[in-house]
């Protein structure tokens, strides 16, 4: 496949905005100025572009439900607060080239008829966030954006807003709350955003890859768009594979390309003599898969019924000298640590969990601790507040369940059964 | 319509928009909760509230739901008893005693601790968790509040107490995970005007009240009774804790209409003033301490020398029964009574209830909060807090705000319009706005912008309040205050805050205008031998102490009755020491017309009556026959019945109040280049009683001399410069601060240097730089 969304990008040598649109930018607002807004919202929705920020929910539909007669003003949030441990793709087009999120972003508020949109940006992201603020005066001062954009008479205000940096602020509501100058603890869900979001109006948050498909729909067309991808899937995605692979990287591939292409083919494999032991296909909090998973198409509904989440669709890759433990200890460390506080299972619920895997760890796990992990788990999941700890704990959850006997030989043996294969190892 | 569900059989009839806790917990359903509560409502943050919901669908699997996220639909079947809900009740309860210190043997919270509580109906009775506790480093939040984070559940509650409902913004949640840590950005003193209530809105001992901690009991051993707050004319219902004869600490008590939940510091920590060092507890004769039976002798004698020749001050802060038995002795020895020391104060405030009672009825608090507009003159803050928390919920539903002020006030910050008036202005300024709102549209000048700007908000609001702070208006203010009322029509609302908890009371025993003028001239004139005063100062009035001071050396016998030492008790030749506010049983009449009766929460050891236990003493001595106080007060209020102590209290029946009202504006209008004029200046620490409460007068505002800025460039003055102030008394050397919420050409000072310089608030004083 042809790159989509990656064609122009350049981290060393971003374009400006002379060069961006000699190669083509910014041609998707005169189309997308020839069309009614609704018309645009229908075109998304034909093309099935599914959020590329995690939850996949149809971008189109998210559109439509704010509705045409929402009151003013309306704000569209572009999330780029990127913080899923191995997921790094939005950081790619951030530094890679502004122009083009800026021009997704325009088009995106013509089909809403948002007068203002903020560009929420991972606090570590600020360098990339200075140049989008940079490239936003240049599009400013071309009268891409302001009043009466093209004569279109459709007006936009563009904003940068670089995190104060916690991972919880990716959330759509503590987003909203982050914004507005607040504690960046996540909202209740009703009254949903798109009714009463950023300072009570109706707001729309869409992930930042979201949001670049459709300038390149609205060249293309839908059905363009959705022959993009395979397997049943629709569009062009990119996908991250890190961890224990040979090249690990950033691809763009057609939605639908299985885990066993991407971490062989595009990512080099495994070290010589490793074996995979699984992987995580979405970003940290999304559920173990095993190496019989290779060849599930990396799309939302395959993934799920593999008993995991599509998520940010970005692997990370453990073989089989890494311990499944130890991995899963990390990841629900950094969730603990990551935690807002607001709600108790969350706040207080994951440090428990990483004490009692550090206490399993290092060799003084009790026989009943797996048992509580689960009932923990079960609980922390459901009964927390926002979708931060059902994300937490789905990893150690399947890790429990893949990799059960490499736990249980913690307890029995009272060490870690990988520092005896990694001492063969060395 | 009302809806009916279920929990867990119980029928529950609920209100449209109800979420299930707030349904269940007003039918004393219980269901466990920490974060919810009823002033701050839901946030869904502790997840104890968990219950199960059953589901239409018979082949669906209950779920389990935050009851407080929860809304009420009609035939909603719930249960609290679950094994479902009542697990995950469990696990929160396990995972917020993780690093709970579970100090309870020490911590002052026992006793009367939700998480107490919570933990012995929900929890686990073991710990599973084995690893470290946290540890947090407490801060010094000043002399009120006592901090203690390792206790922290993280419920929100003192946050969303603190910021979101009393608007205070020096306290705050900080960092984030299981580290979460409520308190300052640095160490100091809390200055909202509301800290104390954190003490009661933490479910926990984090924030603990600092002046019981210095003496502190088991809260099972305090010995309490229903009181009402004497500390302003809000007449908030309160619960004092005393024990071993000493009161220990004051907490809310609800009223549904007034305070429901809290109360404000003053009236939190104000009652030190009963364990006062200096508080008399003895009688004292001639500078002796005697026996209380010795006392009445020596009373009695003077009395009946005196024959007619006899005065009584009666007070605002005085109960309804001591005063009304005083006036009554008085009638009956032909002698003058007047519930009042200052015939300013008393013109002002006889006008106030005067209007009130003319008015269809002064909102409550929880009406306050529904209005969408108010205009309030002067310092609401400093003479009636508990308005300004209030004003602010108003303000939180967008009520706009104006404030017409002299000096600085902190209600200023939520306003539209905040205008500064010098005190000889504010009538002035009230009747041009007057004229703006019932001038016809064609003659509205635009000379004034702000004048109109405020009059059109005000005739544009559907429920308007107007709000004046009687002690610094002149009664000519009051009534063009309640004329701009019915100018803006029906659905105007008027209000006053008065300066005593009983000054309504006080007011409505008024029989004459002026009778404050007509005892002080005749003690001036030798026409009274014998005055009694009871629980007033007039020794160390503002404006007039040093008047009182002279013409008491007059007097054969000054006879007083107070529970606090001050320039009068000093001055007295008999002194009667009597309970204070706690120790008695009584009835205050609050801003409203409210009458509120109150119960002895607890005696000393020492012999201390009540006011009116001491005058139905005295009556007893001199061979009188007086009705006892409840026969007297049906007497003078026909259809009076004393309300009961814990009670919602009941209305004053309207009564004729004397109508001539001296509306001749303040004294001196010549303009001197050197005169300013002295406006009062206060915190809401300030007053008479709570100034001798040690802890609260820590945080009083050092004195200063505070101007405007525009005022002291034209005096050629700058901040900090040390400024000499002249008055009719006395004179003083005071630092200048400059404040753009001062008036122009007025000079704000505290009560202290008021008195010491002999001027009231408005009167003309002289300023100059000290070279």
């Amino acid at each position: 496949m042809e790159a989509v969304l990656t064609r122009h990008l350049d981290p060393t040598a971003p374009l400006g905005l002379p060069a961006y649109q000699a190669n083509g930018g910014y041609r998707s607002l005169t189309a997308a100025f020839d069309l009614k807004p609704e018309a645009l919202i229908k075109i998304v929705e034909d093309a099935n572009l599914r959020g590329r920020g995690g939850a996949g929910f149809p971008c189109g539909l998210k559109w439509r439900l704010r509705g045409t007669d929402a009151p003013r003003p309306r704000y569209l949030i572009c999330n780029l607060d990127e913080s899923e441990p191995g997921t790094f793709k939005d950081r790619h087009l951030l530094y890679g080239g502004p122009h083009q999120i800026i021009e997704a972003i325009i088009v995106s508020a013509y089909a809403l008829q948002a007068e203002r949109s903020i560009i929420f940006v991972r606090g570590e992201y600020a360098k990339g966030g200075n140049s989008l603020s940079r490239a936003i005066k240049e599009a400013e001062t071309a009268g891409l954006i302001g009043s009466n954009i093209g004569g279109s008479g459709f007006d936009l205000q563009i904003e940068v807003h670089i995190s104060g940096g916690r991972y919880i602020c990716g959330e759509e509501t503590a987003q909203i709350n982050a914004i507005e100058g607040r504690r960046p603890n996540p909202r209740p869900k009703i009254p949903r955003p798109s009714v009463k979001g950023l300072w009570g109006q109706p707001t729309t948050s869409n992930n930042v890859e979201t949001l670049v498909n459709v300038p390149h729909i609205l060249l293309n067309g839908a059905d363009w768009f959705r022959n993009l991808g395979v397997n049943g899937g629709c569009g062009s995605k990119l996908f991250c594979v890190s961890g224990k692979v040979q090249h690990p990287g950033l691809f763009e591939l057609p939605i639908g390309t299985t885990a066993r292409e991407l971490i062989f083919e595009h990512a080099g494999g495994l070290a010589k003599g490793r074996d995979l032991l699984g992987f995580i296909p979405g970003g940290a909090s999304t559920a173990f898969l095993l190496p019989k998973h290779l060849d599930v198409p990396m799309d939302f509904d395959p993934i799920a019924k593999a008993g995991s989440r599509f998520g940010t669709g970005c692997i990370i890759v453990f073989d089989d000298v890494t311990c499944p433990l130890q991995a899963t200890l990390n990841l629900i460390r950094f969730f603990a640590r990551e935690s807002c506080g607001f709600c108790t299972p969350c706040r207080d619920g994951l440090p428990y969990l990483a004490q009692i895997l550090t206490t399993i760890a290092a060799g003084q796990g009790q026989a009943n601790d797996l048992s509580l992990l689960e009932e923990l788990c079960a609980m922390i999941g459901p009964q927390s507040f926002c979708a931060f700890a059902p994300g937490a704990v789905m990893p150690l959850v399947s890790s429990l369940q893949c990799f059960r006997e490499h736990y249980e030989r913690h307890i029995t043996t009272g060490h870690c059964p990988f520092d005896t294969v990694n001492k063969k190892g060395a | 319509m009302l809806g009916i569900i279920r929990i867990d059989g119980h029928e529950i009839p609920f209100e449209p928009g109800d979420n299930l806790l707030k349904v269940a917990l007003a039918a004393d359903v219980d269901i466990p909760y920490f974060c919810y509560h009823a002033a701050l409502g839901s946030v869904g943050a502790c997840r104890l509230c968990a219950v199960e919901i059953m589901s239409d669908d018979p082949d669906k699997v209950p779920r389990v739901a935050m009851a407080c996220l929860e809304p009420a639909s009609d035939g909603l079947e719930v249960s609290v008893s679950a094994p479902a809900a009542q697990q995950v009740r469990q696990r929160v309860i396990e995972f917020l005693m993780i690093n709970h210190p579970h100090d309870c043997p020490i911590c002052d919270e026992g006793g009367e601790c939700h998480l107490q509580e919570m933990t012995v109906a929900c929890g686990p009775a073991y710990r599973r968790y084995q690893g470290h506790k946290r540890t947090f480093t407490n801060q010094n939040l000043g002399p009120l509040v006592h901090h203690e984070m390792n206790r922290c559940i993280t419920c929100y509650r003192c946050t969303r107490f603190y910021q979101d409902y009393a608007l205070g913004d020096d306290l705050g949640a900080m960092r984030l995970r299981n580290e979460v840590y409520f308190g300052r950005f640095q160490d100091g003193p809390l200055e909202s005007p509301f800290a104390g209530n954190l003490v009661e809105i933490c479910p926990t001992g984090v924030f603990t009240d600092a002046i019981f901690r210095q003496h502190f009991t088991r809260v099972w051993d305090l010995k309490t009774a229903s009181s009402i707050c004497p500390h302003c004319s809000v007449g908030c219902n309160i619960l004092p804790g005393a024990r071993d004869g000493t009161l220990r600490r004051v907490r809310h008590r609800p009223h549904p209409e007034i305070n429901r939940w809290f109360i404000c510091d003053r009236g939190r920590y104000g009652h030190q003033y009963s364990e006062h060092t200096a508080r008399p507890l003895t009688p004292r004769v001639a500078g002796a301490t005697i026996t209380y039976r010795k006392a009445l002798i020596a009373a009695t004698e003077q009395i009946k020398a005196a024959g007619d020749r006899i005065g009584g001050l009666g007070s605002i802060r005085e109960d309804l029964e001591g005063n009304a038995l005083l006036r009554a002795l008085l009638n009956n020895l032909n002698g003058i009574f007047s519930a009042f020391n200052d015939p300013e104060l008393e013109a002002a405030t006889i006008t106030a209830v005067n209007r009130i009672q003319n008015s269809d009825g002064t909102p409550s608090l929880t009406e306050m909060e529904q209005v969408d507009a108010a205009l309030i003159l002067g310092d609401l803050t400093a003479h009636a807090p508990m308005i300004d928390l209030a004003l602010r919920q108003a303000y939180r539903r967008g009520a706009q705000l104006t404030v017409l002020h002299n000096g600085p006030t902190p209600l200023t910050q939520f306003a539209v319009t905040t205008l500064p008036v010098p005190p000889h202005e504010m009538g002035a300024y009230l009747s041009r706005l007057h004229e703006r709102i019932t001038a016809s549209p064609a003659s509205k000048d635009v000379q004034d912008e702000s004048t109109a700007e405020i009059a059109e908000r005000l005739a544009a609001a559907r429920r308007p309040l107007l709000i004046g702070v009687v002690e610094t208006l002149a009664a000519s203010e009051i009534i063009a205050l309640a004329q701009l009322a019915t100018a803006l029509g029906t659905d105007a609302r008027l209000a006053y805050a008065l300066p005593g908890a009983n000054a309504y009371g006080a007011a409505l025993l008024t029989l004459a205008s002026r009778k404050t003028t007509t005892i002080l001239e005749a003690i001036e004139t030798g026409q009274i031998q014998t005055l009694i005063v009871a629980g007033t100062d007039p020794l160390g009035d503002t404006r007039l102490g040093s008047r009182w001071r002279a013409a008491c050396q007059r007097l054969n016998t000054l006879i007083v009755l107070d529970c606090i030492a001050t320039t009068t008790t000093a001055a007295a030749d008999i002194l009667f020491p009597v309970a204070a506010w706690a120790e008695r049983g009584g009835t205050f009449v609050n801003y409203e017309g409210r009458a509120q009766g109150f119960a002895p929460a607890f005696k000393r050891l020492e012999l201390l009556p009540s006011t009116a236990e001491v005058i139905a003493d005295l009556v007893q001595c001199l061979d009188l026959y007086l009705p006892d106080a409840p026969a007297v007060l049906s007497e003078a209020f026909p259809g009076y019945q004393a309300p009961v102590p814990g009670s919602a209290g009941s209305l004053m029946p309207v009564h004729p109040l004397p109508t001539h009202i001296d509306t001749a504006t303040r004294s001196d209008h010549e303009h001197h280049h050197k005169h300013w004029q002295a406006a009062l200046t206060t915190w809401y620490g300030d007053e008479e009683l709570a100034s001798f409460a040690p802890a609260l007068m820590k945080l009083a505002p050092t004195a200063t001399a505070l101007i405007s800025p525009a005022a002291a460039l034209n005096a050629n003055i700058e901040e900090g410069a040390q400024v000499k102030l002249r008055g009719p008394v006395g004179t003083m050397t005071l630092p200048v601060q400059l404040d753009n919420r001062v008036a122009d050409g007025t000079v704000a000072l505290t009560r202290m240097a008021l008195v010491q310089l002999g001027v009231g608030h408005g009167d003309l004083l002289e300023l100059e730089p000290v070279s």
